[in-house]
């Protein structure tokens, strides 16, 4: 069953800047549908006097992304915060592998007696003197 | 009314300097000298990194195919068996393994290096008897060949 990686949605922003214009249109035309869409996302509104508009995003995993929202239409915004609840909490660097095993050998890794004959590793029960 | 240029006394000033070069000595951080702090030096620096790594891409999959192929080559000699004819006899007894596999194999699997080393030895014996028999003897059994259609 599928579960989301998006715990929360915190969506800062000031009530009078100018750059926040789209994060209040988001908030009072589209925040309602999308909080509908994604019922396991909770989303937390909070108006402050603060500098710039943020959209953080917390994950299960602890990782916190922000996203500036500064100047940005309320679709636009839409999205982002699609495209948020859509991640997982991993770091998004270049995977180098795209495979991985936590026993990557079966029947014993090679070592350099792996194919010597066992009399030079194996010490047999000691004969007595006859 | 509308002014179509600017008055002159008006300057725009550049006021992200900073961000704009860190963007280039980010890549060059791990670099030696002096190319790693001055802006100069890193610009002409991070440039040549990124065409020599653009082209080692080419240079990655030879490299890493000889890789392969020594290892193959050790292990092979371990159990009695030259590169060349261990694999040539891999491919006549339609084992289409291919060299990163039968690399992986030979590390993390030595048994069943083994008696892949083993097949092709047969198979090669094989070969020899048809090729010096002359048809008196019986065709080998690992000289069959099956089809897929």
């Amino acid at each position: 069953r599928y579960v989301r990686q998006l715990q929360r949605l915190q969506l800062l922003f000031s009530p009078t800047a100018a750059d926040a214009r789209g994060a209040r249109q988001f908030v009072e035309e589209v925040a309602l549908d999308f909080a509908r869409q994604h019922p396991d996302v909770v989303l937390y509104v909070s108006p402050r006097p603060g500098p710039a508009p943020l959209l953080l995003a917390e994950y299960l995993n602890g990782t916190v992304r922000e996203e500036l929202i500064a100047s940005k239409t309320s679709e636009e915004i839409a999205q982002l915060a699609t495209k948020l609840a859509g991640q997982s909490g991993l770091d998004i660097i270049r995977i180098r592998k795209p495979f991985h095993t936590d026993n990557p050998s079966v029947q014993g890794q090679w070592h350099p007696l792996t194919n010597k004959p066992s009399a030079l590793t194996v010490r047999g029960p000691r004969l007595q003197p006859q | 009314m509308v002014l179509l240029s600017a008055p002159l006394w008006l300057r725009s000033r550049l006021t992200d300097r900073f961000w704009r070069v860190q963007e280039v000595l980010k890549y060059a951080r791990h670099f030696r000298g002096r190319k790693n702090r001055c802006y100069k030096l890193a610009v002409r620096s991070v440039q040549r990194a990124f065409v020599k790594s653009t082209k080692a891409r080419r240079e990655k999959k030879r490299f890493l195919r000889a890789l392969w192929i020594t290892r193959i080559e050790a292990a092979s000699l371990e159990h009695g068996l030259k590169y060349p004819a261990f694999i040539s006899n891999l491919l006549k007894s339609q084992v289409e393994l291919n060299r990163k596999m039968i690399a992986d194999l030979a590390i993390y699997e030595p048994k069943t290096f083994k008696s892949l080393a083993a097949l092709a030895q047969r198979r090669r014996q094989e070969g020899f008897l048809a090729a010096l028999g002359d048809g008196k003897e019986p065709e080998g059994i690992f000289s069959r060949i099956v089809h897929h259609y």
